[in-house]
């Protein structure tokens, strides 16, 4: 078998499948103690770190935590509030206290429509999946311009690399801003051909994140920039 | 459940549409990638699966013995039916079949039944008493854009494959359906202000209005279809009929090759 | 059950029509990830019956009243498409396929952490696109498999299999002549690292000692497709060869 990420012994587990004895280990996430046994609850790499077994999901929905930030869309305008979309079960909530403009009551609608898309940052989100958006703060913002792409959640650490190192990679590649949100919706901003070559990288980061090939295939994909041209 | 489209989708598929460009680096009128597979359901007495993009297709016709309309005693009848289940996107509710759904399968209906590829006169056993009916039924498992082409196909490409079962129904020998003409249909959508064929599922998302041709092996018209909110003018479908004969000529061709196989 | 004894379904060898041995079970393979617009999917192939399951969510559950406040809905759809089987089948939901979703969604609701998710609903779709009698089963296998392919969190996998009972004789996996004219039909969902039960019908007439030779065979049919279901999921993860 090939590992998907760096480092050894990576094992790919299903639902179910027995990990390893109990006994003086940490249960993380994505595992679940039985018995005298550790076993995974979901489809995933396990991973072993301090003590700590736990299971990387290879694939999952978006769940919010206070914090994140997140690429949403609009979904629904009331008098007061914004319900956006931001890719996870529930939808989140923008009040208009926590929006960046002084908004009269009733007046939301002026600022922000259904489908616009806004770069904001996860306020709380209580036991019930209440979610609850903020925009105040330093970038967060309207977004105007600009193209929305999405990467699956469980690649997003791919997509970034360490550091942050593959995403600085790919922004000189392309020559465009770009905003990773930790909802898995991805903004790029910048000119036609850079956000072509973007979409390509995403798709490589949707296909091969979890492949060994992923590396070697990206750096092939870099010298077929629009800057350096395809000859 | 009605999707929610991003206003900065809108905006770069009005951006591509300029540069003469789309998502996926198609041309405008680029299809994706067809494949086609007959024979591949274990009960149905024709079958075809399609693959185009992230769509994926099958049709099944069964056949069934019926006493023929007091008015019309030596003719079968065809019938073609989609379902557009919940399985096939997230956006599809469960329930009664949606207007879409009626639409959908009504349009592959006329596409096939006014070409005259089935003679329906063929389908009588005893006249006044006993004929065939056929139904092609069509299941949407994936809905990764242009359902209506790759279901037109499903259903043509299934139909010339079918098997009449008359051993099973104590009326003779099997044998295959004598189909005369291969209808196909081709789809346009409006993104970005232009017309393209064969939408990917984003380019229908951020779209606007569609239309629907079908055309038999002369080039003839058999049906229309203009689905969704928006106008268009004699000088644009002008333009997209062109290009419906060769793509429909090109799929007309699968089919044929399929068939050899 | 439907006929009974008339029909001969043991050859003389003692083999059963199809050449299979009385504990063994029809071929099956098993495909994940399939659907390209789902969250999760898999195609099982058991002999000639084909499933196929996608798996949408956790998403909010509407209407509000399905909403549960300390954990998530599975909500299943069985469906048979029109071709699926001999005769067509009028579209639509019928009382079998409602019984069916309705035990199968059970089922799953006892493996899936559903805790994890309050509110929240997980859309579970099995269309059998290819009938010949253990589709139930089939569909179970496939919802098991997609919904670990959606990477939703579950304590074990469940495996759908079947034995019965013909001309006096206890088989595992019934096709379609043994279903049809045979003498029980004992379908369940094992556990398959647990070893428990989380689906369980029976019709006909089963002796104790019947009843306990069918479940054995069950229990040896879950252990060979549970590897199948295994070898599906990795396969499709593991990036293949290079």
């Amino acid at each position: 078998m090939s590992n998907g990420q760096n480092g050894a012994e990576l094992r790919l587990v299903t639902p179910g499948m027995a990990i390893g004895p109990s006994a003086g280990i940490r249960v993380g996430s994505g595992a679940l103690a039985q018995n005298d046994t550790i076993i995974a609850t979901r489809l995933g790499w396990v991973k072993e770190f301090n003590n700590t077994v736990s299971v990387d999901p290879i694939n999952s929905a978006y769940m919010p935590r206070s914090g994140d930030l997140i690429v949403a869309t609009v979904a629904e305008v009331r008098n007061n509030l914004w319900f956006m979309n931001i890719n996870g079960p529930f939808q989140g909530l923008l009040p208009m206290s926590l929006a960046p403009w002084k908004v009269e009551f009733g007046a939301a609608r002026q600022h922000m429509g259904i489908g616009d898309v806004v770069l904001a940052r996860v306020q709380e989100v209580d036991e019930c999946h209440n979610v609850v958006l903020t925009m105040k703060g330093v970038g967060l913002r309207r977004l105007t311009q600009g193209s929305l792409h999405s990467v699956p959640i469980n690649h997003l650490d791919r997509l970034r690399g360490e550091g942050n190192a593959t995403l600085q990679r790919l922004r000189d590649a392309c020559d465009c801003r770009i905003i990773v949100g930790e909802n898995g919706k991805v903004w790029v901003d910048g000119d036609a051909e850079g956000t072509a070559w973007a979409r390509q990288a995403f798709d490589l980061v949707r296909n091969s994140g979890h492949k060994d090939t992923f590396e070697a295939d990206l750096t092939a994909l870099e010298k077929n920039t629009p800057k350096n041209g395809d000859a | 459940m009605v999707e929610l489209v991003p206003t900065l989708l809108r905006q770069e598929l009005a951006r591509l549409a300029e540069a003469d460009q789309r998502l996926d680096g198609r041309g405008q009128w680029e299809g994706r990638d067809v494949s086609l597979e007959v024979d591949c359901l274990y009960n149905a007495e024709g079958s075809a699966k399609v693959v185009m993009g992230k769509t994926i297709v099958y049709a099944g016709v069964k056949f069934e013995l019926r006493t023929p309309w007091p008015d019309r005693p030596t003719q079968g009848s065809l019938m073609c039916g989609a379902e557009l289940r919940p399985v096939a996107h997230r956006k599809y509710e469960p329930g009664p079949p949606s207007p879409e759904s009626i639409e959908l399968g009504r349009v592959v209906d006329r596409g096939i039944r006014e070409s005259g590829c089935i003679d329906m006169e063929s389908l009588c056993i005893v006249p006044g008493e006993k004929v065939w009916g056929v139904m092609i039924d069509i299941h949407v498992l994936s809905d990764g854009g242009n359902i209506f082409d790759a279901c037109g196909l499903a259903a043509i490409a299934a139909l010339r494959t079918a098997i009449v079962p008359a051993e099973r129904f104590d009326v003779g020998e099997d044998y295959k359906l004598k189909v005369n003409g291969t209808p196909i249909m081709s789809s346009f959508t409006r993104v970005g202000g232009r017309y393209i064929y064969d939408p990917s599922e984003e380019e229908e998302l951020g779209g606007d209005e569609r239309i629907h041709i079908t055309l038999g092996d002369e080039g003839h018209l058999h049906s229309l279809q203009k689905g969704l909110r928006g106008v268009f003018t004699p000088a644009e479908f002008a333009e997209i009929f062109e290009v419906a004969h060769q793509r429909c000529a090109d799929l007309r061709t699968l089919v044929a090759n399929q068939e050899g196989n | 059950m439907g006929g009974y004894g008339d029909v001969q379904l043991l050859r003389d060898d003692g083999l059963r029509l199809d050449g299979r041995k009385l504990d063994e079970m029809r071929p099956v393979s098993i495909e994940a990830g399939i659907l390209p617009a789902a969250d999760g999917s898999a195609m099982v192939t058991h002999g000639l019956n084909v499933a196929v399951a996608a798996v949408y969510g956790p998403m909010e559950a509407h209407p509000r009243k399905i909403q549960r406040q300390d954990r998530a809905v599975i909500d299943v759809r069985y469906n048979m498409a029109p071709f699926s089987t001999g005769d067509r089948i009028r579209p639509g939901y019928n009382r079998r396929s409602r019984e069916i979703s309705k035990v199968t969604a059970e089922a799953l609701e006892s493996v899936v952490l559903v805790e994890r998710y309050p509110r929240s609903k997980i859309r579970v779709e099995i269309e059998i696109l290819a009938a010949e009698a253990g589709t139930r089963c089939a569909g179970i296998t496939a919802a098991a498999v997609a919904l670990a392919d959606a990477g939703i969190p579950m304590r074990d996998l469940i495996v759908g299999v079947a034995s019965g009972k013909v001309e006096d004789t206890v088989v595992l996996d019934l096709d379609k002549a043994e279903d049809n004219y045979g003498q029980a039909d004992l379908p369940v969902g094992i556990l398959p690292n647990t070893g428990e039960i989380a689906f369980l019908q029976m019709d006909g007439d089963l002796s104790p000692d019947e009843y306990n030779l069918a479940m054995e065979y069950n229990f040896k049919a879950a252990a060979e497709i549970h590897e199948i279901m295994v070898d599906a999921l990795k396969r499709r993860y593991e990036g293949g060869e290079n």
